[in-house]
């Protein structure tokens, strides 16, 4: 089996449970198909008797009766094959957007987003959507098109197979052009997609390194490389663009075969082949404006199996941590211990903990101090099972996480993560996010604790106002505190606040890390920072260095 | 992506318009060649009519008249071809002509510009993108839908007059059925583009922020919601493309009409036999022709409304085009400058009160300006305003005496080499990332300046020395490796200013008694400004600026 076919017949049993609407739309779209190819196959009987005979006779005139219901059948057909193959769509799309998302959450829970440039997440969410293109494109116009020939042929061959054989042949030929050109059109559309990541890296890189490009006096170059890489894109874009118009040409010219050849079987055959010769003609009117579509069914396979193969990739990722079997029961109590901790991100990277001991009573407050890069925040990571130690262990209440579920390790580990993100929803709905449970009072309670409160106070909506995509509707500072009252809300009795002070001013940093202790109501708190204030008031203050926690003074 | 508001969607309607316009000659070619394939079709047609009507008894056409036909199929075959290339050829030409303008104006905003980097490029690269079909498709088939039919239409007049009108009327009637049958249509299809693409931004919303959600244990809270809110939105959107649709029912009801009347008509004349079965056989068989570019106009419908979404959001940025070329050019780079302030203020955001205040300094030749303050205190608005990423709201900024305003910020640019608090690694080699400051510079000079910011220290065990890849994907250097190559190209850029932002902030204190002395040799014989924290960078230099609140303290103002 090709990888292709294997990869559209995966997509099709992620669809297994819309078969009813997938079904139906294609029933109805043949029918439609089919109304055309009779609405024409009676106006050529009509023509050909009524010219024969230079007189209207009763064949010629029945057929022309015939044709008015036909005639308003085939566009009410078209208009329910429209909403029946939407309708299915939409039903498709929203099982494999949520089969997706559930298998992230399965599988990368540490996030997509983090694995290289450009928006990988932000395409396979477009390539979701693409998968429409296999169903609506494709299948719907394909099982059309064979409905059509095989009525063609049956038609005509009742009339003469030799006629059937000039007008079906070509057509039935035409249906193979989606498969035959599927292959060199992904193949295209790859070489576009990989140009297209050329040009977003061309674009990306310069803004992101904005001063030093500016500094050197790199416009020039950097537009330069900037056109250069759309250039290409537009080059590789219209390489799939010449595939895709002569495979449309072909089409069509195997269209225009079957209709001239209805007309040579008539010039050839003389008196005897007429009647045939004019409903193939007609018949053949008919088919190709149902085959006109088939050729662009090609591309649409092979954007499809491409998107698809992006989708599978990431939703194939294996676990990073894999789940015990038999998840023990979770502990009673929620002091941590770490011993002897080994931990690297990759096999050939330098380890970022080599031996790391460390021990959190419950209701403890440790700092964990250290420069960038020290791995403060990969200590978060392990303790909430996004990643797992090459050695050592970590223990949760005296029983090595490894052993306990992921979902119970997190309910009990509440975590401030550098990148904490706020959805496009409303602040109370981001705040639930940690408590569904939580009451109004709760939530200013929250706000409140993050020096928060006064903000959201003065917005005209208050708790209702939406934060925007990313937290857009406020500033840095502004979110990342929203985003603190939301780790404060969480009922777990542990909290990790990695550098929870990041776009806070320093009279309001002094001033949260003041109240630290009686915000976070004894509760064990891990705080990590690359420096202390003063005024944090830590049972222990660890630095980590080398790899090690060495216990320090602020 | 929201409704764009009115005046919005006047500027997006603006800028397509007027790319358009530009590149008439290349916009035109496609539809010339649309034109000659419909007249292809109109002769093949012919041909046709006259031998069906010969094997109908009427006439006497044969294999001459099929050759013709056959190769009028293929010719009009060829032009449709030629037509897709016009076509392509069209959408990349006013692609590149607006990103080149959409990205000179993104350099030109510089780093004052708030929004994220992949958002910025997400501009150059999505939105530009999104507007091909605009120019490559719509526009095209918009013209040969109103030019097409008509050719059509006389064509079949000068053969049967009465045809013609029907062809006419049916051609009339279109556009009037998709008012009537779309009032709402356009609307409604317009409400739909945007609940789907609400649908998907929520979608990628939720995807994005994966991590908060497994770590609140939500996920299927949240995939529950995500179903519901997909069905709802199901719904709404079937409800709206139940009256999109019709105004495609609309043209299959006028197409399934004329053939309808068409038969009529001849059907009628055949009661007495045909007169002309020729043109009767031509006029029926025009009609699918008749509607094809029609068809291919509602196809190509979406183009123009994503078109504008992208419009709109491009519309802004390019506005303030021409004052970029404003600004003098330095005739030369003088060999020493003397830095004055004389009462500089500067606001970036009236809500956030001023960030410096009627401040004055002067920096000479041979000195290191030190300043030193809180953050927030305005130390690195001082240097932003000297790299020309900003401009002062009042007071006067002078290169030896002249005013520095004046310059393109480009220009102003020249004059200086500049490290920042995190130096950008490009994705290349070590290399290339300090030639980057020089690219004329020879061999002997990178090395030199590698040398003396002590990139070769650690280079030189690297497996590919300097031809090392950095930067993303690339060998993972550490904050203070990255900065001596920052430090490698302000050596390398030889320029007589030097301006450094907090060089040390992130770096350990044994990384920065290293770095220190390569910027002293740095500042040796230039005139520098270096905004810092450290105590130990102070510590080397004599002359502090104390800075607070976007002043300058005189009371601590050291070495004066």
């Amino acid at each position: 089996m090709s990888p292709m076919l294997r990869l559209l017949l995966r997509v099709l049993s992620l669809w297994r449970s819309r078969r009813g609407w997938l079904l139906g739309g294609v029933v109805i779209a043949a029918l439609a198909a089919l109304a055309g190819v009779a609405m024409l196959a009676l106006a050529g009987r009509g023509v050909s008797e009524g010219l024969r005979h230079s007189a209207l006779t009763a064949g010629a005139v029945g057929s022309l009766l015939l044709l008015r219901p036909l005639i308003l059948l085939r566009p009410v057909a078209r208009y329910l094959e429209r909403l029946a193959t939407h309708s299915a769509t939409f039903r498709a799309l929203a099982d494999t957007r949520l089969w997706f998302f559930r298998r992230l959450a399965e599988r990368l829970p540490a996030g997509l987003g983090l694995r290289g440039a450009g928006d990988l997440l932000g395409r396979i969410v477009t390539d979701v959507e693409a998968l429409d293109g296999l169903y609506l494109r494709a299948l719907v116009p394909g099982a059309a098109a064979v409905a059509v020939v095989l009525a063609v042929a049956v038609l005509l061959g009742a009339a003469g197979p030799g006629l059937a054989a000039v007008v079906a042949l070509p057509l039935a030929a035409a249906l193979l052009l989606p498969p035959l050109l599927a292959p060199g059109a992904g193949r295209a559309a790859a070489r576009v997609a990989e140009a297209q990541g050329q040009l977003r890296a061309a674009a990306v890189d310069p803004l992101l390194g904005l001063e030093d490009m500016l500094a050197a006096n790199g416009e020039a170059r950097a537009t330069e490389r900037l056109m250069q890489a759309g250039d290409l894109l537009a080059r590789k874009q219209k390489s799939l663009a010449r595939r895709a118009a002569w495979g449309g040409a072909s089409g069509l010219g195997l269209s225009q075969a079957a209709l001239l050849g209805a007309l040579g079987y008539g010039l050839a055959g003389g008196e005897g082949a007429v009647a045939g010769s004019v409903l193939g003609l007609f018949l053949a009117l008919a088919a190709a404006e149902v085959l006109a579509a088939l050729p662009r069914a090609g591309t649409a396979l092979a954007s499809a199996s491409a998107g698809a193969q992006r989708l599978f990739e990431a939703a194939d990722t294996p676990p990073p941590v894999a789940e015990p079997a038999e998840p023990a029961p979770p502990p009673a109590s929620h002091a941590i211990r770490i011993e002897g901790l080994r931990f690297a991100w990759a096999p050939d990277r330098a380890p970022v903990f080599d031996g790391l001991d460390l021990d959190l009573p419950e209701g403890g407050r440790l700092a964990l101090l250290g420069p960038s890069g020290a791995g403060k925040s990969t200590l978060g990571s392990l303790l909430l099972k996004l990643a797992a130690p090459q050695e050592g262990r970590i223990t949760l209440g005296g029983m090595d996480i490894a052993t306990l579920s992921g979902a119970a390790v997190r309910q009990r580990i509440a975590c401030l993560t550098q990148d904490a993100r706020l959805f496009d929803d409303s602040i109370a709905a981001n705040l639930r996010l940690a408590a569904p449970e939580a009451g109004d009072e709760a939530l200013w309670q929250a706000l409140e604790r993050a020096g928060v409160a006064e903000v959201v106070r003065a917005l005209p909506d208050g708790l209702n106002t939406r934060c925007g995509e990313g937290g857009a509707r406020f500033s840095g500072g502004q979110g990342r505190r929203i985003a603190l009252a939301r780790a404060l809300l969480s009922p777990a009795p542990v909290l990790i606040l990695d550098e929870p002070a990041t776009g806070l001013d320093p009279v309001a940093e002094r001033a949260f890390l003041e109240t630290l202790e009686s915000a976070t109501q004894g509760r064990s708190v891990i705080l990590i920072a690359h420096r202390l204030l003063g005024v944090e008031r830590p049972t222990r203050i660890l630095r980590l260095i080398g790899g090690r926690a060495i216990p320090a003074m602020g | 992506m929201s409704q764009p508001l009115p005046a919005e969607a006047a500027r997006a309607r603006a800028l397509l318009s007027a790319t358009a316009r530009q590149g008439r000659g290349r916009m035109a070619r496609p539809v010339l060649l649309g034109l000659a394939s419909i007249a292809c079709g109109l002769a093949q047609a012919w041909f046709m009519a006259h031998l069906l009507a010969t094997l109908l008894g009427h006439g006497d056409s044969g294999w001459a008249e099929m050759g013709a036909a056959a190769a009028l199929a293929l010719l009009g075959i060829a032009l449709g071809v030629a037509q897709e290339h016009a076509q392509a050829d069209a959408g990349a030409a006013a692609r590149a002509g607006l990103r080149r303008r959409a990205f000179a104006r993104l350099l030109a905003l510089g780093p004052a510009d708030p929004r994220p980097a992949g958002e910025r490029a997400a501009l150059v690269v999505d939105r530009i993108e999104a507007l091909d079909g605009y120019f490559a498709r719509w526009l095209p088939a918009a013209i040969l839908a109103a030019a097409g039919p008509l050719l059509i239409a006389l064509a079949v007049a000068s053969e049967d007059p009465l045809s013609g009108v029907i062809l006419f009327a049916a051609g009339a009637m279109v556009p009037v059925g998709m008012a009537l049958t779309g009032i709402g249509a356009a609307l409604a299809s317009r409400r739909q583009f945007d609940a789907l693409q609400a649908l998907s931004g929520r979608f990628l919303d939720r995807m994005r922020g994966l991590p908060q959600i497994v770590l609140f244990g939500r996920q299927e809270s949240e995939a529950q919601a995500l179903g519901a809110a997909a069905d709802e939105l199901r719904t709404r959107t079937m409800r709206v493309l139940r009256v999109a649709f019709l105004s495609g029912l609309s043209l299959e009801v006028i197409a399934a009409a004329v053939l309808g009347c068409l038969a009529w008509r001849h059907g009628h004349l055949l009661v007495g036999g045909h007169p002309d079965p020729q043109a009767a056989l031509f006029c029926l068989l025009m009609v699918p022709g008749f509607f094809a570019p029609l068809r291919a106009f509602s196809a190509a419908y979406h183009e123009r409304m994503s078109a504008h979404g992208a419009a709109a959001a491009l519309a802004p940025l390019l506005e303030g085009e021409e004052a970029d070329e404003a600004g003098l050019l330095l005739a030369e780079i003088p060999p020493s400058v003397v830095v004055t302030f004389e009462h500089v203020s500067l606001t970036y955001d009236p809500s956030r009160g001023p960030a410096l205040r009627d401040l004055s300094f002067r920096a000479l030749p041979g000195e290191a300006l030190v300043l030193a303050g809180p953050s927030g205190a305005g130390k690195s608005s001082v240097l932003r305003l000297l790299m020309g990423f900003n401009r002062p709201d009042g007071g006067r900024i002078a290169f030896n005496g002249r005013d520095a305003t004046s310059l393109r910020p480009s220009e102003l640019r020249r004059l200086s080499a500049y490290v920042g608090q995190k130096a950008h690694l490009f994705r290349d080699t070590i290399r290339n990332n300090i030639a980057l400051a020089r690219p004329d510079a020879t061999e002997a000079e990178i090395l030199a300046a590698a040398r003396a910011a002590h990139v070769t220290d650690f280079s030189d065990k690297l497996p590919g020395g300097l031809d090392t890849m950095v930067g993303e994907g690339g060998y993972g250097l550490s904050g203070g490796q990255a900065q001596r190559v920052a430090m490698a190209r302000a050596f390398l850029r030889n320029a007589p200013l030097v301006l450094l932002d907090e060089p040390t902030a992130h770096l350990d204190p044994g990384t920065e008694a290293e770095l220190l002395e390569s910027l002293r040799r740095l500042c040796a014989g230039r005139t520098a400004i270096i905004a810092t924290h450290s105590s130990a960078l102070r510590a080397r230099f004599t002359r502090v600026l104390e800075m607070a609140d976007g002043r300058a303290n005189p009371a601590r103002m050291a070495g004066e």
